[in-house]
């Protein structure tokens, strides 16, 4: 019975997750805040910060120029107000562009240098024991054998990376996993040449701002013909209070590579709402593969709507190979508001997009989420899958384009787009753009909005589950195809965000 | 074990009365089966009992040792020990059978006070109740009752009944939309089940599903009331005759 | 100057307007402040990205041939049916009928607008300034401010048999405005009935207010002039327990742009909009833009929006379509589907189909499809023995029967399905 044995396996995760939930009963878990003594900017964005920012990060000249150009474009910009936000107006001169731990002053020699307080942040977000040595810098930590499947990771805390775990490790693959702000030191012909060429300085109003005043982020390069050993994954953690985070991400698969990226983020709960505008640009080169997993549990605000992060994030994939292929997922209950549109280029020919995304809007948080698919090259294809699911007084937006052009011969494109509603105060909401410019190909799309299902409800409060219960439980069965999608760690901590931030949603 | 007292039931949405006046009592450890033609309340009863939406009870009240089971949530309902087999078991997409019936057998336990059940002996558990019922790891793994044809449905409900222990069953016209393979299977598991500290109410439309199940006691309703209580014998009577004969021996 | 800003120069003199009585003149008035303040549309406007105003908007319009039709007898001919005929946007009273039927009142607007009072008050431009949100529809405004003629019917019972408005094409430059007014009280019922190309440039509003119960049934064929451009608009307030349905049919035209606003204020009540369009932009180019608006702000309604275009050589189709479901709407069925063919590499297909929910107790969904003819249904047939082009439309056909049997009267729907299978027979020779 073989079929039962692999059932063990897949039960063993869902009953850790349903114990998992039960112990954080509730409030946002990671709403602590450190006390680390940090060192800010003065408030506000123009060129001296922007110089401030480049030099605090030793950067070369060509660097400071570049953010310089991005800064004066960003002026000459309006914030976008398309979508279906509605969040009081943001005053970005009163913001901290740049925070960083004191203890980080001096860039640490080796770990050992590494503020106490840090590392007890990151056994808080859960990051794996043996990580958390690596980046506590204890001796030998990097030849110790990890506890199940290896995963390095850097962590950025506020606006600046404070350490990258297993890089000996991916060094000997070939693979350069670093701060980014480490790469245009180390490996400027590499950020010379992809910065900026898939999410271009003048994208859009907050990826500008971000190409302008982003002080930190993350940095891989996969080398032709490479699998990436092991998972890399970055923890975004916003702690200093009134303080924008801008990290840049920047991946390159090279020709015939693999590499899976996982993100988690969090920030502590505070009574103001913070800034959080990141781009992530990913280059793929011929057939190569990305899968790029994101958990963002950004603060959302308490039940009042206080507090919370803005989130407005610039994500795009450029599948410029052939047969390159890139797959999103994205599962997203933090942030007070968000504004995200994870995107895939198919330039080249039988290249590959996939986007998996879970959006729940709880209280009064607002999504407007989705992704672009933009099909150039000959038998491309893309598929989403997007689950809404609003509860309280929230607002959550699909906003979604795919676009086959006139070359894009024989490409597919299928599209579901499902969306559940808890209660009648909150609204869910469908705004896909179809264009399609070519007759050989095939471009589907479905779209559904209900509540939770009355009997289905009832069936469950029949077999002894409470409401709630019932509600994460059925809830985690509309999500399953894009729980799925998401690497096994992540699936975990997805379905107990699924039930934790639904509380209170039902009753 | 279930004491019903005069229950009068009627649609909240409509001024419809279904039920006018139902009494009824259960003892621990006995089979009965209510029987009546279709729209006679059958369903409604078992409805109201595990407290579905929809139904306003106007007077009466039902009790499960001694327990008042109306003023209680339907989950409260199943922890005290009833369990509804449903006519139409209700697919949920996307939910592993699996993981509902853990959730379920432990939010029940839960409860009631005792131990959740770890993962490994819940699957020993499972894997032997599902084998007496011959449902295999493929069902068990689908989501819930999607795609099941009508006997594994009815099946997955008798599996459910057994993992959850209740100490009353109300099985809803269990019998429907089996062949009689299906129903040789199912009426096992029931039989199985039977117990001294455990009570059925068996309802149904046809005698047949009796053949397997026998019953201690035969009620018959009609028009929101038990009209007429007796052996085994009475369901053979509505075999043979049909409802119209007793009906009109009662009008009369 | 541009030639938007001069049209609007010509709407803020009151002498530019048409010649009204006093309550039509302060309706039209209200309508040239309201565009002033709004302006005329440009391809920044969200809703216009796709179709571009321009020829829409200028001072003049484009020519347009009128296109011999060869004898064919317009649609509707065989339909018992009263006659309102209209000559490139010019009443022509010996073509029409008299205007007058049992429980029915109806007369031109050009003769309601020399009264001062009327009751057509309440409705001329009302329904046309609700539906202008949250979207702008300035060229409706427009319309409001210039139209020149049109109906204006109440219908009070039952009607033996439909209204029909024929618009036809002489003037190869003419530039048609008209706006018509329909009231149908409580459990009336009406069938309007719309052919024809109308003018070289038609600009139409129709304002319709089904009362309780009332049910309103329209049928449109937009001609099939190449050339000819045609802007429509068609406002409705839907109340409890009413039925709306509006179905058209559209082969050729350069531009068409049908725009469809409904307001369903009354519980339990049924708005269908339907749309056909097939184009060949081979010799001619041919734009077609359905933009569909629906707010469910009632229980348990129902709404259906059902769209398939057939587009080949450049042929470009566009359709905007949402559902909004307002807080307390609750029991809404709401249901989308804009489906297109592509003929051929050159044709192309642009789809905005939206929901915008705030009630939760709904069931709304949309689906929309785009591609080539079913390749196998296709070897299907000609495995059977038919050749290549009369499979191709008789899938043409099929792919347009869901959309063609939201039509009410099986008899008109037969006739359209039969003139759509004798023009394809026709262009394959």
């Amino acid at each position: 019975m073989a079929g039962v044995d692999e059932l063990i396996a897949k039960e063993g995760v869902e009953e850790e997750t349903v114990e998992a939930v039960k112990s954080l009963a509730g409030a946002y878990k990671y709403g602590w805040e450190t006390e680390i003594e940090m060192e800010y900017a003065p408030k506000g964005v123009n060129p001296d910060i922007v110089r401030l920012i480049s030099d605090k990060n030793d950067e070369p000249e060509w660097m400071t120029e570049w953010r310089l150009e991005a800064f004066a474009r960003w002026e000459k910009l309006d914030e976008p107000s398309w979508a279906l936000l509605n969040y009081p107006e943001i005053d970005f001169q009163d913001q901290y562009y740049y925070a960083r731990p004191k203890s980080m002053e001096e860039k640490p020699k080796s770990l050992d240098d590494v503020d106490p307080k840090l590392l007890e942040t990151y056994k808080k977000l859960g990051i794996p024991l043996k990580e958390q040595m690596i980046l506590a810098g204890v001796d030998g930590a990097e030849d110790m054998p990890a506890e199940g499947r290896k995963v390095a990771v850097d962590a950025v805390f506020d606006s600046v990376s404070v350490g990258t775990t297993f890089q000996a490790e991916l060094k000997k693959a070939g693979v350069i996993f670093c701060s980014i702000s480490e790469a245009i030191k180390e490996h400027p012909e590499l950020v010379k040449k992809y910065l900026g060429s898939v999410v271009p300085v003048s994208d859009n109003y907050y990826a500008t701002l971000n190409s302008a005043v982003f002080s930190d982020g993350s940095f891989v390069y996969i080398p032709p013909n490479t699998r990436c050993p092991m998972e890399l994954s970055t923890y975004f953690r916003i702690n200093a209070e009134n303080t924008g985070q801008f990290e840049r991400t920047l991946i390159i698969a090279d020709k015939g590579s693999y590499v899976s990226y996982l993100e988690g983020c969090t920030a502590p709960q505070r009574d103001t709402a913070q800034l959080h505008a990141a781009v992530v640009e990913i280059i793929i080169e011929e057939d190569a593969e990305v899968k790029y997993s994101t958990v963002q549990n950004w603060y959302p605000g308490d039940e009042n709507g206080k507090g919370g992060i803005y989130n407005f994030v610039t994500k795009r994939a450029d599948c410029r190979g052939d047969r390159s292929k890139v797959m999103w997922t994205q599962v997203e209950t933090g942030s007070a508001v968000t504004w995200k549109y994870p995107s895939c280029i198919l330039r080249g020919a039988e290249s590959q997009g996939e986007f998996y995304s879970i959006a729940i809007t709880n209280n009064y948080q607002q999504a407007d989420t989705g992704t672009k698919m933009v099909h150039l090259g000959r038998d491309t294809k893309s598929r989403i899958v997007s689950k809404g699911i609003s509860a309280g007084k929230a607002q959550n937006t699909y906003r979604g384009l795919v676009s086959m052009h006139p070359k894009a011969k024989n490409s597919r494109n299928y599209t579901q787009c499902d969306s559940l509603l808890i209660g009648d105060k909150c609204g869910a909401h469908t705004v896909p753009y179809i264009e399609v410019k070519n007759n050989s190909s095939r471009v589907e799309h479905e779209a559904t909005t209900s509540k939770v299902d009355e009997e289905q409800m009832f069936y469950c409060r029949q077999r002894g589950m409470d409401e709630e219960e019932a509600v994460a439980l059925i809830v985690n069965g509309f999500a399953k195809e894009v729980l799925q999608a998401l690497p096994m760690e992540f699936a975990m901590e997805a379905q107990q965000l699924v039930a934790i931030s639904l509380e209170g949603s039902v009753g | 074990m279930l004491k019903i007292n005069n229950l009068h039931v009627k649609l909240e949405e409509e001024d419809k009365q279904i039920l006018k006046g139902v009494d009824l009592e259960v003892p621990a450890g006995k089979v009965h089966a209510i029987m009546g033609p279709n729209g006679s309340g059958k369903s409604t009863l078992s409805y109201v009992l595990s407290g579905r939406d929809g139904y306003e009870v106007t007077a009466g009240d039902a009790t499960l040792d001694g327990e008042e089971l109306l003023d209680m949530e339907p989950e409260e309902r199943a922890a005290a020990g009833l369990f509804l087999a449903f006519q139409y078991p209700v697919e949920i997409p996307g939910v592993g059978n699996m993981t509902f019936l853990r959730t379920a057998v432990n939010a029940q336990r839960k409860a009631r006070g005792e131990e959740e059940m770890s993962a490994a002996d819940f699957l020993k558990f499972v894997r032997a109740k599902a084998k007496d019922l011959k449902i295999d790891a493929d069902m068990l793994k689908r989501p819930v009752n999607v795609g099941f044809s009508g006997g594994e449905k009815k099946r997955n409900e008798i599996l459910q009944m057994a993992m959850l222990e209740p100490k009353m069953c109300i099985l809803d016209e269990t019998d429907s939309g089996l062949d009689v393979d299906a129903m040789k299977l199912v009426s096992e598991g029931v039989n199985a089940l039977r117990d001294e500290g455990r009570s059925f109410l068996v309802i149904t439309h046809y005698q047949r599903l009796l053949d397997h199940i026998k019953p201690d006691v035969v009620h018959i309703m009609a028009a929101g009331r038990i009209v007429k209580s007796g052996g085994p014998e009475l369901a053979l009577e509505v075999e043979h005759n049909g409802y119209a004969d007793i009906l009109a021996e009662i009008d009369a | 100057m541009s030639t938007a800003v001069k049209m609007q120069a010509a709407l803020i003199s009151a002498d530019a307007r048409p010649a009204s009585g006093a309550w039509l003149a302060d309706a039209r008035a209200d309508a040239a402040s309201r565009l002033a303040a709004m302006g005329l549309p440009t391809r920044r406007d969200e809703y216009w990205k796709w179709t571009r105003p321009d020829s829409l908007i200028s001072a003049v319009a484009d020519t347009a041939e009128v296109l011999d039709y060869e004898g064919e007898e317009p649609l509707f001919s065989d339909v018992d049916r009263l006659k309102v005929v209209f000559v490139d946007g010019v009443f022509s009273a010996e073509e029409s009928d008299a205007l007058e039927g049992e429980g029915l009142e109806i007369e031109r607007l050009a003769d309601a607008a020399a009264k001062d009072i009327h009751w057509a008050k309440d409705l001329y431009g009302v329904l046309e300034t609700r539906g202008q949100t949250p979207v702008n529809r300035p060229i409706a405004v427009h319309n409001t401010a210039m139209a020149t003629d049109g109906v204006v019917i109440r219908v009070t019972g039952a009607l033996s048999r439909p209204v029909s408005l024929v618009y036809r094409h002489e003037d190869a430059n003419s530039d048609a405005i008209l706006h018509s007014v329909i009231r149908l009280e409580d459990g009336a019922e009406l069938t309007l009935l719309e052919n024809g190309p109308a003018a070289a440039r038609f600009s139409s509003v129709l304002e319709v207010d089904v009362a309780k119960g009332a049910a309103f049934h329209h049928v449109r064929a937009q001609g099939r002039d190449h050339d000819r451009q045609a802007i429509t608009h068609v406002f409705a307030r839907v109340d409890a327990e009413a039925t709306f349905k509006s179905f058209t049919v559209t082969v050729n035209g350069k531009l068409t742009r049908n725009e469809c606003v409904i307001d369903i204020v009354g519980d339990n009540a049924v708005a269908h909009i339907a749309g056909a369009a097939l184009g060949d932009g081979a010799e001619h180019e041919f734009h077609h833009d359905d933009t569909v608006f629906i707010t469910h702000d009632a229980v348990a309604c129902e709404s259906r929006q059902v769209f398939k275009k057939v587009l080949k050589n450049g042929a470009k189709g566009v359709f905007q379509g949402k559902i909004l479901v307002k807080p307390d709407a609750q029991k809404t069925d709401g249901y989308q589907k804009s489906q297109s063919l592509l003929l051929d590499d050159d044709a192309s297909f642009q789809a905005k189909p939206e929901l915008e929910i705030y009630a939760d107790d709904v069931i709304c969904s949309h689906g929309s499809t785009t591609g080539a003819i079913d390749e196998e249904a296709l070897f299907y047939l000609r495995s059977r023995g038919v050749p290549t082009p009369i499979a191709t439309d008789l899938l043409v056909l099929a792919f347009l029967a869901d959309a063609i049997e939201e039509i009410e009267d099986e008899d008109i729907a037969a006739d359209v399905t039969g003139r759509l299978d004798a023009w394809l027979a026709r262009r394959r020779g």
